[in-house]
C-alpha cells in the first residue's frame, strides 16, 4: 500500500496534460491592466532565452511569492505555491487555454518546455483580463505562457530555431516557422529532447559529504504541432493541434545504500484547440473550446508482486468550452463575465480505482467603474461541479460562490499605483484524492482560500535609470485543507479536509535599467519573498504555530545582465532558505537553505538586419552547491550548456 | 559594477555557509536505558535510533549518527538483539546494521542487494548462530553470525513479514501485502536442520507478526483487509503444523509479557484501539481492555520491561511528527513518557 500511496500522491503527478494552446498577449494590452502591475511580474523572451530555462519550472522560481518544488532532472516533477497556498489553487495558462490535471490537481511545469516560450507572466488581484479563460480568471493565481507558435505575427515570415549541447549528454533542437500571408498565419513547431540525466550530486549522509552520480535519470522527448489563424480589425480566429511524447526514467528519492531505481514513465498526449476574438468599440468577446487526451504508463518492473512488476495505464481526457465578454460604457462603467464548462474523466487499468467523470461549471459575473483616479472592481464567480463514477460511490455535487473585490489607483501621478484587493477562492479534490483505492475520501470539500493584499508601486525614470519598484503585504488563509492522514495504520491512509493554515507575507520587487556611456545597457531585476506559512490546525498539536512544510521564510532572485553591443552576459542566482520537509519544525526535518547563480554569455550576429545568429554558453550552478527543493531529491552539481540559435525576422 | 560584485559576494558568503551536525555525546557503553528504532518516513531517510537514560531520563534522538557517524537508513523495521550482537533491518535502504550489543559501535553493515535488486528486508529472528530475514522478495536469507553474510536463501510465500522459531523450525507469515487486494493467506513451516520449506499452513488471509508462546505453540496475526475482513489471531500447532484455532477476538498485534500476551486491535470503523491480556496457557482472553488507551495517539508497538515490570508503549502520533515511548505501570498507568524520533517501533532494554 505503501508503494501505491506514493504512486498516488507522486509520480502520477507526471501523468499532465502538456496543453499548450492560444493567447493573445497583444490584446491583454488592450484591456484593463494597469500600465504598472503591482501583483503582476513578467519574463520576456530575451531573459528566457538568456537564462536557458529547460522549462517553466526553471523560469517560474523567479517571480516573487513562488515556492518551487523541484524532484530534479529533466522532465522531473516541478510544481509551484503561490504565496503559500497550494499548487492546486494555481492555474497554468497557456495560450489563453488553462492547463489542468484533475486525477492530481498539478500541473508538472518540468514537462512544459521553456523553449517556444516567448513571455510568461504572474498574475494575481485584478490584473485578469477578458482574454483569459474563466477557470483562470477566478483563481487563486495565475501563470500565463505566451508562444511562439500560437501568437499572431507582424511579420511575414518568422523562423526560431536552436541546437543545444549540454552536461550529462544532453541535446536539444527546436524549429518553429509562422508564415503570415495577408490576414492567415500558419505556424508550425517541432522539438526534440533527449538526454543521459546521469548528473553528479553531493549530498550529506550524517557527518560525512557523499558524492554520488544520480541514476535512471534517463529523458527523451518530443513535441510537434501547427496552428492556423486568420487576424482582422476586429476578429482573430485560431485552431491548433500539439503533440507531446515524453520517455523517462523516474530516479525517485536517493536512498542512503539503496541505488536500484529502475521506474519508468512514458506520456502521450494530443491536444486540439481553438477560438475567436471579437473586439468591436466597447465590445469585447472570446470563444474558446480544447479537446485533449493525456495518456500515461507507469511501470516498475521490479515490483514483488505475483506478476513480478506494476504496469499502470492513466488515460485522462478533458473538453472545454467557454467565453468570455466586456462591455465598457463610456469608460467609466464596465461589465464583464462568461461562462465555461470543463468535462473530464480518468480511465485506469487499475481495478480498484474509480472510473470518475467530472463536469465543472465555471461562471464569472464582475463590473469595474472608474472614479477620478480610483478604480473599483467587484465580481462573483459561481462554480458547481458534478461527478459520475462508473466503478464505486461518487462525490457529491459541490457549489461555490467566491467573491473578488479591489481598489486600485494613482495616489499621486502615474508613476504611481497601489492596488488593494481580496479574493476568496476554493481548489477542488482530485480524483486520487477522491477515489484513490483506500485512501480517497469521496467525501471532500474544496480546499478554501482567502486572500488579502495591499501593494504599492513606483516606476520614475531618473536620468538614465529606468526604475520599477513594487511592494505588496499580504495575508491569506486556507480552510478545509486537504491533507494525507494515515488513519488506520502506515500503509493506510486517508485524505481528510482538517488543516488551516495562515499566510502572512510580504514582497518587495525592484528592476532597474540603466544605460550607460552610448554602448553600454545594464538591466537588474531583483525580488525578495517572506513567508511565515504557519499550521493553525489544532492549538495541541505539536505542529501547531510552525511553518508549513517545503515553504521557505526568505526566498529572493537577483538578475543582473550587462550588455555591450551585441554581447552581454548574464548572472541569474536564486536564493532559498532553510525549509521543514515535515510540518513538525524540529532539527531532524531541516531541509538547509542555498543560493543557486547561473552564468550565460552570449553573442548575436546579425545579418541584413533579418537574419540573426545567436551563440551562448551557461553555466549552472556555477557554485557547483549542492542542494534539493524536497527531502531525498538532490539537484545537479555545476553543469554546462552551448546553444546555437537562428531566428529569421 | 561594484555593487554587482558585492551582491554576488553576499551571495557567495550566504551560499558558503553550512551547519555543522550537531555532535550529542552518547555514553560510551549503553546501560540502565533503552534502545528505541524509530522508522521515520518512506523517502525521508530518517530511520533513527533514541538512546534513553533512565537514571536521569535524558533522550538522545541521534544514537545511530553520533556511533556511526552516518545515517541509519530510510524504513527501520525491526531491532534484536542476539548474543552480543544487535540486528537492525532498514527496509527501503535495503540492509542490516550490525551494532555491538553493549557498545552500539558498528560491527558491519550487511547490504541486501542482490543482482540489482532491493531485497527489501522485513523482519527478525535468531537460532542456532544463524540470524534469519524475511525478504520481500519472498525468502527468508540466512546470515551467519559469526561471518556475518548471506549464507542462503530459501523460498517462502510472498512478502514474508514476521516470523518465529519453534520446535526447530522456522514459521514464516507470507502476507501476500503486494497483491493487495488477494494477499497471501499461509504460513511457510522451514525446518531449521535442512533449511527448506516443509509445508505452507493455510491461516487466513493477510498474515502479520508471529510469535512462540513458552510452550512452543506459535501465534499469527491475520489482519484481514482493512475493511470487512477482521484482523485476528491464530494458534499453530507446531507437532503436527496444523491451525488449530482461530480466535474470536479482534488482534492486530502480539507482544509478549512474561508468560502472558499484551494484545492490541485496532477498530478501523471508530478509529480506536484497545489493548488486552492474553494467556496461551489456557488460551483464554483474560480482558479485552487491559490498558486504557485514552492517552496514546496512535499504538504503535508495546515491549514489556521485566525488570521494571512496566509495560512501554510506542506512540506514532500522526506518523508525521515525532513519536512518544510512554511508560506504563501493570495496572495502566501512564508513570512517564519519552519524546523520540519518527514512528518509533522496537525497543531493547539495556
Amino acid at each position: 500500500m505503501f508503494y501505491r500511496l506514493f504512486i498516488a500522491l507522486f509520480i502520477s503527478v507526471n501523468c499532465i496534460a502538456q496543453q499548450d494552446s492560444t493567447q493573445l498577449i497583444e490584446l491583454m494590452e488592450v484591456s484593463y491592466i494597469p500600465a504598472l502591475k503591482v501583483n503582476s511580474n513578467e519574463l520576456k523572451s530575451k531573459e528566457i532565452q538568456e537564462m536557458a530555462a529547460e522549462d517553466a519550472g526553471e523560469l517560474i522560481r523567479k517571480f516573487a511569492g513562488v515556492s518551487l518544488k523541484s524532484y530534479g532532472g529533466l522532465g522531473g516533477l516541478k510544481t509551484v505555491s503561490m504565496r503559500g497556498l497550494g499548487a492546486n489553487h494555481s492555474a497554468i495558462v497557456s495560450d489563453g487555454f488553462s492547463l489542468t490535471n484533475n486525477q492530481t490537481g498539478q500541473v508538472n511545469l518540468g514537462q512544459i518546455q521553456a523553449e517556444n516560450i516567448t513571455n510568461f507572466v504572474s498574475v494575481l488581484g485584478t490584473s485578469s483580463s477578458f482574454i483569459q479563460p474563466i477557470s483562470a480568471q477566478i483563481g487563486g493565481s495565475s501563470f500565463i505562457i505566451e508562444t511562439f507558435e500560437n501568437s499572431f505575427s507582424d511579420k511575414k515570415l518568422k523562423i526560431r530555431s536552436s541546437l543545444k549541447y549540454g552536461s550529462f549528454n544532453q541535446k536539444n533542437g527546436y524549429l518553429g516557422v509562422k508564415y503570415a500571408p495577408n490576414k492567415f498565419q500558419f505556424s508550425v513547431f517541432g522539438t526534440y529532447r533527449d538526454s543521459e540525466g546521469n548528473y553528479p550530486y553531493s549530498f550529506q549522509n550524517g557527518y560525512f559529504g557523499v558524492n554520488e552520480v544520480r541514476k535512471n535519470n534517463d529523458y527523451q522527448d518530443y513535441n510537434f504541432g501547427g496552428t492556423v489563424g486568420f487576424k482582422s480589425k476586429k476578429i482573430t480566429f485560431r485552431v491548433g493541434y500539439k503533440k507531446t511524447n515524453i520517455n523517462q526514467g523516474l530516479p525517485g528519492a536517493v536512498i542512503f545504500y539503496n541505488q536500484t531505481q529502475d521506474e519508468r514513465l512514458t506520456t502521450n498526449s494530443d491536444l486540439i484547440f481553438g477560438d475567436v476574438v471579437h473586439v468591436r468599440n466597447k465590445f469585447k468577446l472570446r470563444g474558446y473550446a480544447s479537446a485533449s487526451s493525456n495518456s500515461m504508463n507507469y511501470l516498475d518492473p521490479t515490483y514483488f508482486n505475483t506478476a513480478g512488476k506494476i504496469d499502470m495505464d492513466y488515460r485522462n481526457r478533458s473538453a472545454t468550452g467557454g467565453f468570455s465578454v466586456n462591455y465598457d460604457f463610456k469608460n467609466i462603467w464596465e461589465l464583464f463575465g462568461g461562462i465555461e464548462i470543463a468535462i473530464s474523466d480518468l480511465k485506469t487499468n487499475d481495478s480498484t480505482f474509480a472510473l470518475p467523470v467530472r463536469v465543472h461549471n465555471f461562471a464569472l459575473l464582475g463590473t469595474r467603474i472608474k472614479f477620478n483616479k480610483i478604480k473599483f472592481e467587484i465580481s462573483t464567480s459561481s462554480q458547481y461541479v458534478h461527478e459520475k463514477n462508473n466503478n464505486g460511490i461518487r462525490a457529491k455535487d459541490r457549489f461555490r460562490l467566491n467573491p473578488f473585490v479591489s481598489i486600485t489607483g494613482n495616489p499621486m501621478d502615474n508613476k504611481w499605483i497601489y492596488e488593494i484587493w481580496y479574493r476568496n477562492s476554493f481548489r477542488m479534490p482530485t480524483f486520487n484524492e477522491l477515489y484513490y483505492n483506500n485512501i480517497g475520501n469521496n467525501l471532500l470539500e474544496p480546499e478554501d482560500s482567502h486572500q488579502f493584499n495591499v501593494g504599492l508601486g513606483y516606476a520614475p525614470r531618473i536620468r538614465k535609470f529606468l526604475i520599477k519598484i513594487k511592494a505588496n503585504a499580504f495575508y491569506n488563509r486556507v480552510e478545509n485543507k486537504i491533507v494525507a492522514i494515515p488513519t488506520k495504520n502506515l500503509f493506510v491512509w486517508s485524505m481528510q479536509n482538517v488543516g488551516k493554515t495562515d499566510i502572512y507575507g510580504a514582497e518587495g520587487v525592484l528592476s532597474v535599467d540603466w544605460k550607460f556611456y552610448s554602448k553600454w545597457k545594464l538591466s537588474s531585476d531583483g525580488n525578495y519573498s517572506f513567508q511565515k506559512t504557519v499550521d493553525v490546525t489544532d492549538r495541541n498539536s505539536p505542529t501547531y504555530g510552525d511553518q508549513i512544510a517545503y515553504i521557505p521564510l526568505h526566498t529572493a532572485n537577483l538578475d543582473i545582465a550587462i550588455y555591450f553591443q551585441k554581447t552581454g552576459i548574464r548572472i541569474s542566482s536564486n536564493f532559498v532558505s532553510e525549509r521543514y520537509a515535515l510540518n513538525e519544525n524540529v532539527e531532524a526535518n531541516k531541509i538547509d537553505g542555498f543560493v543557486t547563480a547561473d552564468i550565460s554569455v552570449f553573442h548575436q550576429f546579425k545579418i541584413k538586419n533579418v537574419h540573426s545568429l545567436q551563440l551562448q554558453a551557461n553555466v549552472k550552478n556555477v557554485l557547483n552547491n549542492s542542494y534539493a527543493y524536497i527531502r531525498s531529491y538532490a539537484m545537479p552539481g555545476i553543469n554546462y550548456l552551448i546553444s546555437l540559435s537562428y531566428a529569421f525576422n | 559594477m561594484r555593487l554587482i560584485s558585492t551582491l554576488f559576494i553576499v551571495f557567495l558568503v550566504v551560499s558558503c555557509k553550512k551547519d555543522d551536525p550537531e555532535i550529542s555525546p552518547v555514553a560510551e557503553t549503553l546501560d540502565n536505558g533503552m534502545i528505541v528504532l524509530c522508522e521515520g518516513l518512506f523517502q525521508y531517510n530518517n530511520a533513527s535510533v533514541s538512546w534513553v537514560n533512565f537514571e536521569n531520563g535524558a533522550i538522545s534522538n541521534d544514537l545511530f549518527v553520533s556511533k556511526t557517524g552516518r545515517q541509519l537508513g530510510d524504513t527501520g523495521n525491526d531491532m534484536k538483539q542476539y548474543g552480543g550482537k544487535i540486528y537492525i533491518v532498514v527496509n527501503v535502504s535495503s540492509t542490516i546494521e550490525v551494532m555491538d550489543a553493549i557498545t552500539f559501535k558498528p560491527i558491519q553493515q550487511i547490504s541486501m542487494i542482490a543482482n540489482g535488486t532491493a531485497k527489501q528486508p522485513r523482519s527478525l529472528a535468531f537460532s542456532g548462530g544463524k540470524v534469519y530475514v524475511t525478504c520481500y522478495d519472498g525468502y527468508v536469507d540466512v546470515i551467519d553470525t559469526m561471518s556475518l553474510t548471506v549464507t542462503q536463501r530459501i523460498q517462502v510465500g510472498s512478502n514474508p513479514e514476521g516470523l518465529s522459531v519453534s520446535n526447530n523450525k522456522l514459521y514464516v507469515a507470507n502476507s501476500g501485502g503486494l497483491n493487495f487486494p488477494v494477499p497471501d493467506s499461509t504460513i511457510s513451516v522451514i525446518d531449521l536442520n535442512t533449511h527448506t520449506e516443509i509445508k505452507k499452513i493455510t491461516i487466513g488471509i493477510n498474515p502479520g507478526g508471529v510469535i512462540t508462546d513458552s510452550q512452543g505453540d506459535v501465534y499469527a496475526i491475520i489482519r484481514g483487509d482493512y475493511a470487512g475482513v477482521p484482523s485476528r489471531i491464530v494458534r499453530i500447532d507446531t507437532q503436527n503444523d496444523v491451525l488449530a484455532e482461530t480466535f474470536s477476538f479482534d488482534a492486530t498485534s502480539v507482544y509478549s509479557m512474561n508468560n502472558q500476551f499484551l494484545i492490541s486491535f485496532y477498530n478501523y470503523s471508530n478509529e480506536t484501539s484497545s489493548i488486552g491480556l492474553f494467556d496461551p496457557l489456557t488460551e483464554t482472553l483474560i480482558s479485552p481492555n487491559y490498558i486504557s488507551t485514552a492517552g496514546i495517539t496512535t499504538l504503535y508497538g508495546m515491549k514489556y520491561n521485566s525488570v521494571k515490570n512496566t509495560i512501554f508503549i510506542l506512540d506514532a502520533m500522526n506518523y508525521t511528527n515525532t513519536g512518544y515511548v510512554r511508560e506504563y505501570s501493570t495496572s495502566g498507568v501512564e508513570l512517564t513518557n519519552y519524546n523520540v524520533g519518527l514512528n518509533p517501533t522496537k525497543i531493547i532494554f539495556k
